[in-house]
């Protein structure tokens, strides 16, 4: 605003420089939304056009992965992107059921089994020698890694049984965390020697050979794996990204960085990742040729899932994984079809699928589908078998934790926390896993809405009504949890009511994660809400978690043992499935089911959203490779895309009308006070400061 | 530790507030210094309005906080959930969500009539309470957050900006040393970094707000007590032989009090705001305690329901809103009543 | 004056060392290392696991080496590794500055801006309706919660009108319509406090003796305001600007993890849940770090505009 040195006095003077003002400040406002309009006239798409154009799939994930080294990775998100990067020795075929068929996959032939004796050191020094077995693992003999600068001029190099080997001994490298070392580590001859050996040296010696792992002297692509039992379990964990083959050079020139920088030979590799934001996953130029699957299941063809048979994999060349922590903003993202899918394996989509049942109209003219897949998994209640008020195996507690268990509605848990999308759970083991029995009930889940029974049982514990007769107050359930979320706790207030129309207090004790951990690893719990899902589809790797010797810090966090339990326990781990299997497992679930150390609830059923953009979607419970085989329609994405994203510029307008209505009163209180300041001016008046 | 996260404690504190409320305003009546302003004060409509609804949200909160522990069954029944048994639908639990007014449940497969149809006028949460109930119920977390913060920050305030300001030298230097240490965190990340160390509570929440809140008024304080130390009447004092606490609260705290009332009133309002941020970072009261920040908290899920839960967001932030708006109208009043040289 | 901002320097030195010893003391001196490994870990982690966490993230040393960890190496922006990821803490900084500061730059410049236009409004209507609404409004806008401008916001611009995309943080396509959404949320949010601070301010000189002899002299109220009032006005505004900066971090915190914004906010956030100390502690030194510097830039700007301040 420039001006004269002198103010002019004159009432013209003073319009022209309000004026000039006022100007100011509309072409000011003017500017600021044309720019907000400019800004907004560019699509919403948060990706590229070329992105948008390409066969691209856009996907989430709920938070950044913790890691990508398959040697520690363990959750379901991670999963998603590490088994594309890293396949293994087996794969589960993309489209058979009932039961999972393990096929071929970096492996050249099924692995040969021979008997091995193994000899023992027992702590005393003495030897002993055991029936144990061998597998022979061959891999295929043109596997390359993807290129990467860890290699020699950036090429990716040749694979072998070396590489396998490798990843078994950083399993047993205690600093690397393995998850599943424990499954290893009493089986595999030399294991727990090997492990002991990395925490003792101050240098890791990879160099050094592992008893039970051992290459073969004469075929590079040949190693063998000895273990002092049998273990028919081995071949699923050979199908689990721990045991993929990993490069040592990788490993030592990422060091620290190497979760975030995988190098393996799957389909895709890790092109792009920004923290917080997203990762691409590009088509590696290097992965083994693999085909789309010419056979199904029955109606597989029929619902167009072996149109693309026969084709190389993977049919889309990019998959952008956005991280996204919102599910408000992810749902947005999705509505307007900016992803392809919503609510796999994201734990906060859960919330989403409401209208899971019936699908909402609208979104059924988006073209979304519904999926719906029984997870292999168990979601259940435990007491802490050593409290001294709810736990031990005394005929009273058995009494009093079988009253809680049938006051718990799994009906009601699945309508009102997973909108119907569950089935009640009548022991540990999950549908699909051998050993599962349909017609099984479980005497102390049958809920009736009087709780005849449960009172009955209560009463007969000596709580009659839920008052310990000793004190004449109710009896105290502290239920433990991590409910630091609404949603924690609405699912805590809905249990709680449960259980307290028995008469029992139920107190929530919320913590966090980690003092969640120290409780249970200290017994300090009482109740708790649990959830496992299978590694694999073998009985064994439910049953554990109710063996004695796994207890705390072992998976077994109700701290239940039963030596009659454990006893059957070892007999079936190694036996093949059959009706022997089955006889001893069923035996089994009558021990525990009567001690009722554990509160079966739901097996969960995971919904999915889909728009029919996409192609070949089948879920698979155990395999998170899903993603190679999924094809996209981009120009049906784009057309739609397009109809359902235009901004409207009305309110706006609106807005903008009614700053200008709104103001003109205040022109109108300018020009009066303009005109006033004049007469006093004329009337030689000071000015006046309101 | 147990005594101070006994729901005795936890009640004690609104009840404290709202009595020292009452008290200042009855004390304010009285005072010849502050006759001049309170007249003011009664004049200016809005200050009235805001006082009014203050008053309300502090009945409802101390409503929440007296109350008896039902012996048979062992939970606490506070004399709002006696009031909301008497009218009709406000205890009436149903089974899951549903909207204000319906006469079903939402969002659930198949939904179900209720018990209580078309009586919850803000609809039920997640857990079948009727929101109407919860969003009142929330006043006693803000009071008891505010409150509490409050009771901890001013006494600690006034003290070091007393002494620092009227005795000067390493006094001085070492309290503005500690506050401005303090004030050169960014509030929410001292915030962040206390309440995960102290862990979740109400109690830690006062602590934590309590310890990143006492540094404004203290420099507030101290820079009135320095301006009042020479004054006239303290030199008289002094000579008199009056003690250096005696000077200290009789007289120059007195003088203080206007500019500490308007800072607290301004204060209050931005503590419970601070609540419900602090709930969305998942470091708020805890899921025992009601309060508004959870409500808000849940939304986020809420929100991307289809159909959307709206009804629990609104209304938290609705009650939120009044209860800071109310304060934030009644700081500036106080402020044009006590201190006419502002008024525009 | 360099003689001043050296001393300025100098002097919050002290207080950045009182800082790096109280989080020291709280992240040490209150909480077990043990309990952080533990909640790393994972699955039922075994005693030897325990140990060897600890030793990989250093917090097996000796007292003094904490200490030192927890200044000197803080000072030399040597933030060691996340406790959850092993990620070199200052590596995600680098990358993360960029899109926070980016963001927040231009929320403080537009929002500065704005709420100084408004507030020149109202003082000029004062005691007008406008003045009135103005400040009724302000008075509105503090009182809502952050979250609710997010969510309100996100929802009506973002997945209602479609001004912009509602999440996404993409070079490659064009930030400014990212930006959008955000920036006009973290305006809103946090203009109502500015302008009524800004509004006291100007009438706390519209009230001064050199106003009323440029009135009259008969200086038309127009000039008054934007010549004299607010030029005068612009100190007290510039120093309390320095207020913003916890507004904007928390800002930062929420608009980020709604948006998807690959900053320190997010970072941070992803820090609380997964109770991972180290980065909480490297950005309270970083926040503290940039608060002193605000400090240090106003006074320095202070000491140039006023006269008044003595350069000694």
């Amino acid at each position: 605003m420039q001006s004269g040195p002198a103010a002019d006095p004159s009432a013209t003077g003073f319009r022209r420089r309000a004026a000039r003002f006022r100007a100011a400040v509309v072409v000011t406002s003017v500017a600021v939304v044309l720019a907000a309009i400019a800004g907004a006239g560019c699509s919403n798409s948060p990706y590229t056009p070329q992105e948008m154009q390409g066969k691209v799939q856009f996907r989430t994930i709920g938070a950044d992965p913790k890691s990508l080294d398959p040697s520690f990775s363990y959750t379901v998100d991670e999963a998603l992107i590490v088994d594309l990067i890293y396949p293994t020795f087996y794969k589960y075929h993309y489209l058979k059921r009932d039961p999972f068929v393990l096929e071929l996959n970096l492996g050249a032939k099924e692995p040969v089994k021979t008997a091995w004796p193994v000899t023992i050191k027992e702590k005393d020094g003495k030897t002993r020698t055991v029936q144990g077995e061998r597998y022979s693992f061959t891999l295929k003999n043109d596997l390359r890694f993807q290129d990467d600068p860890c290699f020699p001029d950036g090429k990716g190099r040749h694979i072998t049984a070396k590489d396998v080997v490798y990843s078994f001994k950083r399993m047993a490298d205690p600093s690397v965390q393995c998850p599943v070392a424990p499954y290893f580590a009493d089986k595999i001859v030399g294991w727990p020697e090997y492990s002991e050996a990395f925490e003792k040296a101050k240098e890791k010696n990879y160099d050094k050979e592992m008893e039970g792992v051992q290459l073969d002297p004469k075929d590079p692509y040949t190693f063998h794996v000895i273990l002092n039992q049998p273990y028919p379990q081995l071949r699923y964990l050979m199908a689990m990204h721990f045991t993929a083959p990993q490069a040592r050079e990788a490993v030592e020139y990422y060091k620290d960085e190497y979760p975030r920088h995988p190098v393996g030979c799957g389909p895709y590799y890790l092109s792009d990742y920004q923290p917080k934001q997203r990762l691409v996953l590009t088509v590696n130029p290097n992965r083994h040729k693999d085909v789309y699957p010419s056979i199904g299941m029955p109606g597989d063809a029929e619902a167009g899932l072996l149109a693309d048979a026969g084709k190389q994999l993977p049919l889309t060349e990019k998959i952008v994984f956005n991280i996204i922590r919102e599910s408000t903003s992810s749902w947005n993202l999705f509505t307007q079809g900016y992803l392809d899918a919503a609510g796999v394996n994201n734990n906060n989509f859960q919330q989403v699928f409401t209208a899971s049942n019936a699908l909402s109209p609208e979104l059924e003219k988006k073209g979304v589908s519904l999926r719906k897949e029984t997870e292999m998994c168990v979601y259940y209640f435990a007491f802490n078998m050593n409290d001294p008020v709810y736990g031990g195996l005394s005929e009273k507690n058995k009494k009093l934790r079988q009253a809680i268990s049938l006051s718990i509605n799994a009906d009601e848990y699945i309508q009102l926390l997973k909108q119907g999308n569950a089935s009640p759970a009548e022991w540990v083991l999950p549908p699909g896993v051998f050993g599962y029995d349909p017609s099984f009930q479980n005497p102390y889940r049958r809920f009736d809405p009087q709780l005849t029974r449960a009172k009955k049982l209560l009463a007969e514990a000596g709580y009659p009504d839920g008052v310990d007769p000793k004190t004449g107050e109710k009896l105290t359930l502290y239920y433990d949890n991590t409910a630091t979320n609404a949603a924690g706790r609405q699912s805590v207030g809905i249990v709680s009511r449960m259980i307290e129309r028995l008469g029992i207090k139920v107190v929530s004790r919320p913590s966090l994660p980690d003092q969640f951990q120290a409780k249970l690893l200290k017994g300090q719990h009482q109740f708790i809400f649990y959830g496992w899902y299978a590694d694999y589809p073998d009985p064994e790797n439910f049953v554990f978690l109710l063996y004695g010797p796994n207890k705390r810090p072992g998976p077994n966090s109700a701290n239940y043992a039963n030596p009659e339990y454990d006893r059957l326990f070892e007999q079936m781990r190694a036996m093949d499935d059959g009706p022997a299997r089955e006889e001893v497992i069923r035996k089994m679930r009558a021990v525990s089911v009567e001690d009722c150390a554990w509160i079966p609830v739901i097996h969960n059923v995971a919904v999915s959203l889909t728009y029919d953009w996409v192609k070949n979607v089948k879920a698979h419970p155990l395999a998170s490779d899903a993603a190679q085989y999924r094809n996209i329609d981009v120009d049906l994405r784009q057309s739609r895309q397009r109809a359902w994203n235009k901004p409207n510029f009305v309110p706006l307008v609106v807005l903008a009308a009614i700053i200008v209505v709104g103001s003109l009163p205040a022109v109108a209180v300018v020009r009066q006070r303009v005109n006033r300041r004049v007469r006093r001016a004329d009337a030689g008046g000071e000015g006046d400061d309101s | 530790m147990s005594f101070f996260q006994s729901d005795f404690f936890l009640n004690l504190v609104p009840c404290c507030v709202v009595a020292l409320l009452l008290f200042a305003i009855w004390r304010a009546g009285k005072q010849p210094l502050w006759a001049e302003a309170y007249r003011r004060l009664r004049r200016n409509k809005v200050a009235i309005f805001a006082l009014v609804i203050i008053g309300l949200y502090g009945t409802l909160a101390l409503l929440e906080s007296l109350g008896t522990t039902d012996k048979a069954s062992q939970t606490r029944i506070t004399l709002l959930d006696r009031i909301a048994q008497k009218t009709g639908a406000l205890a009436v639990q149903e089974r899951y969500y549903s909207a204000p007014l319906a006469t079903m449940t939402t969002g659930e497969a198949n939904p179900q009539p209720l018990k209580a149809p078309g009586q919850h006028l803000l609809g039920t949460d997640g857990v079948g309470n009727d929101v109407l109930l919860q969003t009142l119920k929330g006043a006693r977390t803000a009071f008891l957050i505010g409150g509490g913060t409050l009771l901890i920050s001013t006494p600690l305030a006034l003290l070091f900006g007393l002494m620092a300001g009227y005795y000067g030298k390493w006094q001085d230097d070492l309290i503005q040393y500690i506050y401005g240490v303090l004030a050169s965190i960014p509030t929410i990340l001292l915030l962040i970094a206390l309440i995960l160390v102290l862990g979740r509570g109400p109690v830690q929440i006062c602590v934590a707000l309590g310890i990143t809140s006492w540094v404004g008024l203290c420099r507030l304080t101290r820079g009135e007590t320095l301006k009042h130390r020479d004054r006239e009447y303290v030199r008289g004092a002094k000579a008199l032989g009056v003690s250096d606490f005696g000077i200290l609260t009789r007289h120059i705290l007195p003088n203080l009090l206007p500019v500490v009332i308007i800072s607290l009133t301004l204060g209050f309002s931005g503590l419970v705001l601070q609540e419900s941020i602090l709930a969305y970072l998942g470091l708020g009261v805890g899921g025992n305690i009601g309060s508004w920040g959870n409500m808000i908290d849940a939304a986020r899920d809420e929100l991307a329901r289809e159909p959307v839960i709206w009804w629990n967001l609104t209304s938290a932030s609705v009650a939120l809103f009044i209860l800071v708006l109310a304060f934030n109208f009644l700081g500036d009043a106080l402020r044009d009543a006590i201190d006419p040289r502002l008024r525009s | 004056m360099l003689r001043y901002v050296i001393r300025r320097i100098l002097l919050a030195i002290p207080t950045l060392i009182g800082v790096l010893l109280l989080t020291f003391f709280l992240f040490f001196g209150l909480k077990n290392p043990e309990v952080i490994a533990r909640q790393n870990l994972g699955k039922n982690p075994t005693q030897a696991q325990i140990q060897q966490w600890l030793a990989d993230h250093g917090y097996d040393k000796p007292l003094a080496e904490q200490l030192k960890r927890s200044t000197v190496d803080m000072l030399l922006f040597n933030f060691g590794q996340s406790d959850t990821t092993g990620e070199e803490i200052k590596e995600r900084i680098k990358k993360g500055a960029g899109p926070s500061l980016t963001i927040q730059a231009i929320i403080f410049a537009t929002g500065l801006t704005i709420a100084i236009l408004i507030a020149v409004l109202v003082a000029y209507f004062r005691g007008t309706y406008v003045d009135r609404f103005g400040t009724l409004l302000t008075v509105v806008l503090i009182s809502i919660v952050y979250v609710t401008y997010i969510i309100g916001l996100q929802y009506y611009l973002g997945k209602r009108l479609q001004y912009g995309p509602v999440w996404g943080f993409n070079r490659e396509a064009g930030l400014a319509k990212f930006i959008l959404i955000p920036v006009v949320i973290g305006v809103v949010a946090g203009i109502g406090a500015s302008i009524r601070l800004y509004r006291t301010f100007l009438l706390d000189e519209i009230n001064q003796d050199y106003v009323r002899t440029a009135r009259a002299k008969g200086v038309p109220e127009g000039t008054v305001l934007l010549r004299h009032v607010l030029k005068n006005a612009m100190i007290p505004i510039l120093t309390t600007t320095v207020a913003t900066i916890p507004t904007l971090i928390l800002g930062g915190l929420l608009l980020e993890n709604f948006f998807g914004i690959p900053g320190l906010g997010g970072y941070l956030i992803d820090a609380i849940t997964n109770l991972d100390f180290a980065v909480v502690r490297a950005m309270v030194f970083l926040g503290t770090l940039l608060t002193l510097i605000g400090y240090i830039l106003t006074d320095i700007a202070y000491a140039l505009v006023d006269p008044r301040v003595r350069l000694e």
